[in-house]
Parts: C-alpha cells; sequence; structure tokens
C-alpha cells in the first residue's frame, strides 16, 4: 500500500452537489421492485378492515358486536371504548379517538374494527353489527359557525359555538393606514376543499410479537409522530414499538397525521396476537381526507401615492371537518404567510376555523399558503389595474429586501424574489404580450414564498435536535446512513447520498440508506413544512464532515501528509497539493478502522431561536424561505369556457439546487397539482356528504392539459442552507393558481374568486360580462409599463 | 373493495351462449370488455351470480369497416386505430378514439359501450356511500335522488359510439332465444324508456353485431365530445353529426346526441326541415338553439345541466361548420 501508487488522481474533483442526479430508488420503483407497505407479507397475517359511519353527526346509544364476533374466520372485533385516549398530530388539539367513542361526527369516520382471514369475512362481520344511532344537527357551514349551536361537536370547541381556533393579530395601525392609503382594494374569494390524490392509499401492517414488541409498517409522513401516538393510545412504551416506513407513494400533507387506522390496526395485531394489514380502498382515501380546507376569505391591500404598500387585512375562514388535525397551525398560516414576499408595515389579520361535520381537513402540499396567496396576488393585481401600473412594476416596488425582518417578527435570511421576477417577465415575453394578446388569450404573474422548514417542532419535550444522522462504515467501504427522514417520492433518499457522498468524496454506489426503521434511525421529526432537504441535508452534512475527521486522520497517518493539505474526492483521500499522492477511501476506512473495529459518525440540525413574543409568534418562522415568480399564458375557449394554460415560466428560489433534475421535477408536479385545484379540482359536498369520493369524479389534471414549463432557477446560495439549499417541495405549487388567475383577468377582463374555475363558470362569467357591458373586451393596458430588464445579473443557472 | 363470487361462464358460439341466458335467466349478465360491469360489480351495483362471456366466441371478433359489418365484440383499440374505419366512417373511429384511456380501450369493445350501463352520481357509489344516503331506484332502493319520486329513473347514458353509429345509420344485429332480428340503432334505445329501462333488448338477447350502410358519395361525419379532462372521463356530451351537401345545398344531415339524457336519441325531426335548403350561419344557429331547446339534461354528472344545454348548440354548430369547411 503505497501512497503515491494508489489510484489515478481526478482531475475534476469529484462532485455530487448541483448535479443531475437520478433519484437513487427510481430504478427499483419503475420496475415494481420497491416495496409498499401492501407488498408486505406475514406468516399468519389478517385482513383488518373498519366500519364506517353512515351518519354525519350522532350519539352511539349502542354497538352490538356479539352476532359478528360468532362469524367464522373472525379474529377481532374492536370497538372504541377498548383504546379511548384521544390523539392528534398536534399536543394541544388531541380530539381523535382510534374509533368512534359515543358519537359519529362524519360520514365515513371508523366506528367497528374487524380482523379476520380476508376481506369477504370482514364484511360478512359487518353485516351482523348493529350500531344503534341517534341522529344529531348536522353543521355543514361554516359560515354559521360562530352562532350559539345546540349540540358542539367538540366539547372543546369556542365558547357555545362549534369554532375550533380564533386568531387575532395586529400589528402596526391598520385602520390609520387604511385612512391615509392614496390606493386600496379588497377582494373576498372562495375556495373548494381539495385533496392530496396520492397514488398509494394509505395502508399499515401491525404485528405484535409474543415478547411484548409490537411493529407497525405504515405509509406515514411521520413516523416518530406515529411513533409517540401509538405509544400514547395504546400504552406502550416506545421502546416497544418499533415504526418502520416502506416505499410510500405520495403523501403530500395527506399521510402526515398519525391516523385512526393505524392505531386500530396495532390494537387488532395486540388483539389476535397475528399480523394484521390494512389497505384503504380509494373512498376511504377520499374520506379519510385531511386536505386543503374549504375557505373563504377577505384580502385588503392599501398603498400610498408612490405605490408602496402601507397595510394588509385579511380575514380567512375554514372549514376544518370534524376534528383539529393541523387546523390550528393553519389558522394561523392563513394570515402570516399572507405577507412575504412583500413589505407590509402594517398588518391586521383575523381568522376562524370552524369544526363541521365534513371529513377532516388538514395538512396540503403548501399547507396555509395557498389560498391567501391567490387572493393577495389577484388584489395586488387589482390595486395595480386601479393605479394605472404594470403590476411587474407594483410587486418590485414592494419585495421584501434579503436579510430583513417582517412586521410580524419573521426573519428573512436569503431572498430572490426579485430576480425570480424579472426572470419570468423576461423569459415569457411579457412586455409583448400584457394586455396585448387577442381577446381569449392572456399572461399573467403572481409572486409567492414559503417556509423551508418550520422553525418550532411540534413536540417540545423532551428536548432534541429536529433532525439526526448516523453514518456507519464497515470493511467493505459501504456508508450506511440511518434517518428517520421519510421519503415519500419527494427524493429526500437521494439527497441523503448527494451530501454525504459529496463531503466524503465517494461515489453514490458506495453509499446505503438504510430504511427508516425506528429501532436503528435516529429521528427526524417528518416530512412536511418542506424542512427535510434544509435540516436533514444539515444533520447530514455534519455527520459526513465527522466521518471525514476520522478518515482524513487515516489519511494522514498512512501518507504522513498534515491533515490540513488533505481533501477527499474521487473516491480517494489525497494531498491538495500533490493530487497523485493519497490512499483510496477504502484504504482510509480500513486504516480508521484497525484499532476499534467500527467506524461511526452523527450529526444532527436544530434550528436557531426566532420570531417575537407575541401570541402565535412561532406560527410561520422559518430559519429560510423560498421564493417564487411565476408568469404564466392562458387560452380560452369563449364559447365552451375551457381553459388551456400554454405555458409556466416558474422562477424559483430554492438557494442552490441540490439536485436541479429533482427540483425541477417538483416545480413541474407542483404546477400540476396547483393546476388541478384551480381548474377542477374540488371536493363536491351537498350537505355533509361527499359526492365525488373516487379518482374518476375528483377531476386531476391529466398530463394531456399540462403546460409547458420553464424553470427557471435564480435563487442564490442560502447562508444556513446545506451547501445553500432551500426547500423546493411546497412554495412552487403557490404561485402557479393566481398567476393563471391573473392570465386569465388579462385574457378575458374577468376576475375569477371562486375556486376551482370550472369551464361552466367560465361561461356563466362571460355572459354576465357581456350583459353588464354590452360587449367582451380585454381590460386596458397600464400607463406604466415595465422597463426593459437588461442584464445578465438574473440568468438563470 | 372486492368482487362477489360469480361464476363466469365461456361459451364458443351464439347458441351455446343463448342457451346458458336461459338456463340463468334473471340471474347473469353478459360479459363483454368488462370495463364498466366489474367496477360496478364491485361497488356492489346490481351484481349477478353468473357471468357469460362473449370473448370466446369468434364470429364476435369479425371487424370488416369495408363491408360496415362489425362484430360486437370488436376492441376500441381496433376500431381506433383502423384506417378502413376512418376513411368511410370518421365519426365511429373518433368516438372510439374518445372513449376512457388506453387501457380501457384495449379491454373495452363495441357492443360493451353501445349497452354501457347509464350512469348518475348517486347510482355510482360504493355500497356504503348509498346505504348512508338511503338505496335508489336503480340499485337496492325505491326513489330517484336526482328527481325525487318513485317511478322514473334520470341516470345518463353515457356510451360514445352510439351517437355516431346512429349519425351514420347503423343497424344492429340481436339473437335471443326468440331468434334473430335486426333493428336500426335507433330502435336499440326506447323513447320511452329511462336509465334502468334503457334498452329494448329482451330477455337473454345479445347484441351481435353492427351494420353500417356504404357511405354515400360526400357524406361526412365527426363525433365531438364534452368532457372536463381530455381523458377517463366519460362524455358530459357526445355530439355526432353526419353531413351530405350537393351543390351547396344539404341532401342528408343527421345529428345524434349522447351523454345528455336516459338514452341516446338522433333530431330527426330538426335535422329534416333543413335537408334541400343551404346552410347558412343563420339556420346553422337556428338548428343549434332548437336541440338546445329540445334536450333535458339533469344534475347528475359533474357538469351543471344548462351549462350541458348550452355546449350541445355550441357542440353541434362546430360540428356542422368543420364538416362544411372545405367541402
Amino acid at each position: 500500500m503505497t501512497p503515491a501508487a494508489s489510484g489515478e488522481a481526478p482531475a475534476v474533483p469529484h462532485r455530487l452537489i448541483g448535479a443531475r442526479v437520478p433519484l437513487v430508488d427510481a430504478s427499483l420503483k419503475v420496475t415494481g421492485r420497491a416495496e409498499y407497505t401492501d407488498d408486505l407479507r406475514r406468516p399468519n397475517l389478517l385482513v383488518g378492515r373498519i366500519l364506517k359511519s353512515v351518519h354525519p353527526h350522532a350519539r352511539i346509544r349502542k354497538i352490538d358486536v356479539t352476532e359478528a364476533r360468532k362469524v367464522p374466520g373472525v379474529a377481532a372485533v374492536l370497538t372504541g371504548d377498548r383504546y379511548p385516549r384521544t390523539f392528534g398530530v398536534l399536543p394541544m388539539t388531541h380530539d381523535e379517538t382510534a374509533l368512534a367513542v359515543d358519537r359519529v361526527r362524519y360520514i365515513g369516520e371508523g366506528v367497528v374494527a374487524v380482523a379476520a382471514v380476508d376481506e369477504e369475512t370482514c364484511e360478512r362481520a359487518f353485516a351482523r353489527i348493529r350500531v344503534e344511532y341517534e341522529p344529531l344537527p348536522v353543521y355543514d357551514d361554516p359560515k354559521v359557525s360562530r352562532n350559539p349551536v345546540a349540540v358542539k361537536i367538540h366539547e372543546r370547541a369556542l365558547r357555545d359555538t362549534n369554532l375550533q381556533k380564533e386568531v387575532f393579530q395586529h400589528f402596526g395601525d391598520l385602520p390609520g393606514a387604511w385612512r391615509a392609503a392614496a390606493h386600496s382594494v379588497r377582494v373576498s374569494a372562495r375556495y373548494a376543499g381539495v385533496t392530496h390524490a396520492f397514488t398509494e392509499p394509505h395502508a399499515v401492517l401491525a404485528e405484535y410479537s409474543p415478547d411484548g414488541r409490537l411493529t407497525v409498517w405504515s405509509a406515514t409522513q411521520v413516523p416518530h409522530y406515529l411513533h409517540r401516538a401509538l405509544s400514547e393510545v395504546l400504552d406502550l412504551p416506545m421502546h416497544r414499538i418499533r415504526v418502520i416506513k416502506p416505499e410510500v407513494g405520495g403523501g403530500f400533507g395527506g399521510k402526515s397525521d398519525p391516523f385512526p387506522h393505524e392505531i386500530a390496526c396495532a390494537a387488532l395485531a395486540m388483539e389476535t396476537g397475528r399480523p394484521v394489514k390494512i389497505v384503504f380502498d380509494r373512498d376511504d382515501v377520499f374520506y379519510t381526507n385531511h386536505g386543503r380546507h374549504p375557505t373563504w376569505n377577505t384580502v385588503g391591500i392599501a398603498a400610498d401615492a408612490l405605490g408602496r404598500f402601507t397595510a394588509l387585512d385579511v380575514e380567512a375562514l375554514l372549514d376544518g371537518g370534524a376534528w383539529s388535525s393541523f387546523g390550528t397551525v393553519t389558522t394561523y398560516y392563513n394570515g402570516v404567510l399572507a405577507m412575504g414576499p412583500y413589505q407590509f408595515p402594517n398588518f391586521r389579520y383575523h381568522g376562524a376555523r370552524a369544526y363541521t361535520n365534513h371529513p377532516p381537513s388538514g395538512a396540503m402540499r403548501a399547507h396555509g399558503g395557498t389560498n391567501i396567496r391567490y387572493s393577495v396576488e389577484v388584489a395586488v393585481d387589482m390595486l395595480a389595474e386601479e393605479m394605472g401600473w404594470d403590476p411587474t412594476e407594483l410587486r418590485l416596488r414592494n419585495f421584501l429586501p434579503p436579510h430583513s425582518t417582517t412586521v410580524n417578527e419573521f426573519r428573512i435570511t436569503s431572498n430572490s424574489v426579485r430576480q425570480c421576477l424579472l426572470a419570468a417577465r423576461e423569459r415569457s415575453g411579457w412586455r409583448e404580450k400584457f394586455r396585448a394578446l387577442p381577446y381569449g388569450q392572456g399572461i399573467g404573474i403572481a409572486c409567492g414564498f414559503y417556509i423551508s422548514g418550520s422553525n418550532s417542532p411540534i413536540h417540545f419535550t423532551p428536548k432534541f435536535p429536529q433532525c439526526t444522522v448516523h453514518l456507519k462504515v464497515d470493511m467493505d467501504g459501504g456508508v450506511t446512513v440511518h434517518c428517520g427522514a421519510a421519503d415519500i417520492g419527494q427524493g429526500s433518499k437521494t439527497i441523503l447520498a448527494q451530501v454525504v457522498g459529496e463531503v466524503l468524496g465517494i461515489p453514490l454506489d458506495r453509499i446505503r440508506i438504510a430504511a427508516v426503521d425506528s429501532d436503528t434511525a435516529p429521528i427526524d421529526i417528518g416530512s412536511y413544512s418542506s424542512r427535510v432537504t434544509f435540516m436533514m441535508g444539515n444533520a447530514a452534512k455534519r455527520a459526513a464532515e465527522d466521518l471525514r475527521r476520522q478518515l482524513v486522520q487515516a489519511a494522514s497517518d498512512l501518507t504522513g501528509y498534515a491533515r490540513e493539505s488533505l481533501e477527499c474526492g474521487g473516491d480517494r483521500i489525497y494531498v491538495r497539493h500533490r493530487p497523485q499522492v493519497g490512499v483510496s477511501f477504502l484504504e482510509a476506512v480500513h486504516r480508521a478502522m484497525e484499532h476499534t473495529g467500527a467506524l461511526h459518525a452523527s450529526g444532527s440540525y436544530e434550528s436557531a431561536p426566532m420570531g417575537g413574543t407575541f401570541k402565535g409568534a412561532r406560527a410561520g418562522t422559518a430559519p429560510a424561505y423560498s421564493f417564487s415568480a411565476y408568469a404564466a399564458e392562458v387560452e380560452v375557449d369563449v364559447e365552451t369556457g375551457f381553459v388551456r394554460v400554454r405555458k409556466v415560466w416558474a422562477g424559483f428560489d430554492c438557494g442552490r439546487p441540490l439536485n436541479p433534475q429533482s427540483v425541477e421535477g417538483q416545480i413541474e408536479g407542483s404546477i400540476h397539482m396547483g393546476l388541478g385545484q384551480l381548474l377542477s379540482e374540488s371536493l363536491n359536498y351537498r350537505g355533509p356528504r361527499l359526492m365525488n369520493p373516487s379518482l374518476l369524479d375528483y377531476k386531476i389534471v391529466m398530463p394531456q392539459d399540462m403546460p409547458e414549463v420553464e424553470c427557471l432557477l435564480v435563487g442564490e446560495d442560502d447562508p444556513e442552507g446545506p451547501f445553500g439549499a432551500k426547500e423546493a417541495g411546497e412554495g412552487p405549487l403557490i404561485p402557479v393558481l393566481p398567476a393563471v388567475g391573473n392570465a386569465l383577468y388579462d385574457a378575458l377582463g374577468v376576475r375569477f374568486l371562486d375556486l376551482p374555475i370550472t369551464p361552466d363558470k367560465v361561461l356563466r362569467a362571460l355572459e354576465e360580462k357581456e350583459r353588464r357591458e354590452g360587449r367582451l373586451s380585454k381590460p386596458a393596458p397600464p400607463a406604466v409599463m415595465p422597463v426593459p430588464a437588461g442584464g445578465t445579473d438574473h440568468a438563470p443557472r | 373493495m372486492h368482487l362477489d363470487e360469480f361464476q363466469l361462464h365461456q361459451p364458443e358460439s351464439l347458441p351455446e351462449a343463448i342457451s346458458l341466458a336461459r338456463e340463468f335467466a334473471g340471474q347473469f349478465d353478459y360479459l363483454a370488455g368488462g370495463t364498466d360491469l366489474l367496477p360496478n360489480y364491485k361497488m356492489h351495483l346490481n351484481p349477478r351470480p353468473h357471468l357469460i362471456s362473449l370473448d370466446a366466441i369468434p364470429e364476435l371478433h369479425r371487424f370488416s369497416p369495408d363491408q360496415g359489418d362489425l362484430g360486437a365484440m370488436v376492441r376500441l383499440r381496433e376500431m381506433e386505430g383502423s384506417a378502413g374505419l376512418a376513411s368511410r366512417y370518421p365519426a365511429v373511429a373518433q368516438a372510439a378514439r374518445e372513449v376512457a384511456t388506453p387501457l380501457v380501450r384495449a379491454s373495452g369493445t363495441l357492443g360493451g359501450n353501445l349497452l354501457v350501463e347509464t350512469r348518475c352520481f348517486f347510482f355510482n357509489q360504493s355500497y356504503f356511500w348509498r346505504q348512508s344516503l338511503g338505496f335508489c331506484l336503480k340499485a337496492d332502493g325505491d326513489r330517484c335522488h336526482v328527481v325525487p319520486q318513485k317511478e322514473k329513473c334520470y341516470a345518463t347514458f353515457s356510451g360514445d359510439l352510439a351517437p355516431a353509429l346512429m349519425a351514420l345509420d347503423a343497424r344492429v344485429r340481436l339473437m335471443g332465444p326468440e331468434g334473430t332480428r335486426e333493428i336500426p340503432l335507433t330502435d336499440l334505445y326506447p323513447r320511452d324508456g329511462d336509465g334502468i329501462r334503457r334498452t329494448s333488448l329482451r330477455a337473454g338477447e345479445v347484441l351481435e353485431g353492427v351494420t353500417l350502410p356504404p357511405p354515400v358519395q360526400g357524406l361526412r361525419s365527426i363525433y365531438l365530445k364534452l368532457r372536463v379532462r381530455p381523458s377517463y372521463d366519460f362524455p358530459e356530451l357526445g355530439v355526432a353529426v353526419a353531413l351530405c351537401q350537393d351543390g351547396g345545398r344539404v341532401s342528408h344531415l343527421r345529428v345524434a346526441l349522447g351523454g345528455l339524457e336516459m338514452v341516446p336519441r338522433r333530431m330527426d325531426a330538426l335535422t329534416d326541415p333543413l335537408v334541400g335548403s343551404q346552410l347558412t350561419g343563420e339556420s346553422l344557429r337556428a338548428l343549434g338553439e332548437a336541440i338546445r331547446s329540445a334536450v333535458r339534461p339533469v344534475h347528475n354528472t359533474f357538469l351543471a345541466p344548462d351549462y350541458r344545454r348550452k355546449m350541445t348548440a355550441v357542440l353541434v354548430r362546430r360540428a356542422v361548420r368543420s364538416l362544411t369547411e372545405g367541402s
């Protein structure tokens, strides 16, 4: 082993960060080899099914399961009284139970769980279950939730109403600013509820072994919160519960709560001593929902004569459905996420979330930031029109600067929203198109921002970092990465591998990402709030740097060169100024293990304290924010009302894109999802009843309807993100809705304030406009057109 | 959701199929592509204990667009890709291409699409959903949730091929325990029918095939479909037009509609008066409006009925216009 002889010196150091790396599990997924929960089999496996409530709101007088227990093949029949302890994702609002206790609150709520040899037997058992219900008043309209009610949906609702949460915030002097304003607009909009429509339905497998240990495999975004909920409700210590997350076929927030069916499945496994699996039908997924809240909001924006925003006034009312879920956070987000990317010296928010007898609403991609953003960006557009300004100029005038603080004390660090807007404006040909395309065609622009990881973990006790990564190296030279971060298809495993590989200068095939298994993986608090790349990335980087220190020491011992002169790259550790001198990675590993037999390293991430001290100050604080500006071009068939989005220019600031291919995938997927909410998706309720619990009747956008997307990644390195990166998982969804909404105004002269904008609504709006104005025409062009952008300072990477 | 158990029969000839039908009278469904029937069975929508598959009967697979002779078991995929069909009967090839998705069309058949179950958002739901609201006339119940009453089912005819074939004067061959008959396709769908009594098929009768008359010189046809998404969705409206002009005057005009009411229908009473006349923007507009006021969709599909009626006028105009352009 002569150092000088080991391998060719690389001309350029190996680089994984910023490379277009295909997702490390792509080959397994496209060949069908990846294992999802439903693929898992255990000996003596039972099928679990849950009998659902047919009533939207009723007292349970009696449940008789005697006959069901006698059905041959039935192993267990479980009712809510067995595990009545409440749980929920937020510690302050526990109001869910594994199965209904005394009361059902929506059509589809679980009432009885059955484990049997097969699904047919479960259904035979269901037919023999007698549930006596006493119907209660049904509340399906959140607009009357402030009124006193005869029967509160939950005792914990505010006063004698069905309000789950109310938020009042006021910064500065809003009434004063409003009185002094030179210009102001107010816009009210309505948003139908939408749901995640991920590919893989919820699925869980649980097994309780004779040594008193429970193992749960589940399609979850939050293995750690599931771990806690199982422990609390089943009254088992956490160390006797093992949570494993197999591959997950999409989540988008819809798998980010601990769910009743997960607990019920574990309870059935404990009851029977046999493994039990529950896989949802698609309609079960729709009833479980936890999607974006049906929302009514009003946004007022005031500006001075120079076009500077002086005040933002926001009201929001959310239909929370039957449970709290993330609702308290949602209620805050619908206000506090209204401000950025603009500067407002005065801000007022009144938000409320109602309990109703609809399936629960919860967190969905760009949680709390989507509906309010549409209203704000439409209001900005309207304000620009009232002032006779080009809307891009008005936005440029009002952006938050980088490294600033908002009036509600958000700490803003890196911020390239200006570059996003300039890039989208230039690439889209805005100057030539705005107000200038033929009637029925239009272009619009809108901005956005989103948290890059909620600064506050949901649980504070015991105190622990938001993410920890362990690395383990053995004689074979493979680096095994243990981390609780849940890859749900977004690609976090790939980011882990890229970060570790980059720091150690090794190729991806040396890196093995271990399955998320609570027995071996340190905690990551979950795939929500777009926190994983930022927080896990930092933890992984620190762990890899720890390992690198140990290996560089070994290489130094072998080569005789000082540690400071050594570099990792090309699967080697070599002397920086004499690259031909060095050792292979494997040689360094073997040397480092010589006397310990083991090589381990750890790293973790904990975000810095931030935010104000007022009530609710933590909501919306994040160690960084992504920023965005999209331009969209549309074409409307004015005889049928069908909207075609021709192209989207997506200016996005995710700091440094660690994997541009993956970022572009997130942007394209976000646009697909956002267009669904904008144009065709809605949970159609008739009273308490969901009319379209199927993927045929719930209209997600088809690939044929996807516009061309041009991604403009213009961010600068974030000072705290791993290698300068910020989130790209949720923020990219936000601006597409208002960009298209504003483009529709440019095309037709009609503001659409009731989502989704289905063809019948477009046509009705055009008919009304024609009746009112006598003709159909485009809005007038603004007096102030943008100056040519020029220069290359915002050129895409 | 799971399928209830059923017994699958795979006769290899029509007489064999019909004798099975006699044996299991009232207890069976004929099975063609199964893309609609089996999902409905999963939702426990009128499942039967016996399924008589028609797939093993060779003559039902015959496909001779040049002779205008199509077996009932021809796959939609074969139809959409057929140059012969596209050149002689373009509306039919277009309608086949517009059905659902490529996967569905690989299984789905001509006969299955003609006899596809009517649809309604109170009917096409899981057993649980229907139980929660109360069952309807069309399955397990005794009332209609669309138009509250107890006599008539308002489920919507949702096939794409019927209007296209009706516009081209197709006839269907039916074989049953009482013999063989051939009727105009328009007569397969009774005018006084509803979402349940939706065909004039007699007990045990099989739709054996479709015959199309040879297209007269200059005959052009088109099928336009209204739906929210360009794939998957059943029609919210389907418009087929067949037109022949002679020296600028209409010599033949047929308009047929599907996806709108309980049965598809042809609007001869409104189109016949136009024969012999010159088509103008004005007469075309009037035709669209007349058809619009003649149709009666109800609110049991995704798009509102008043919108679908308006679109009837629009699509009729567009279809005729596209046939007159360049002719």
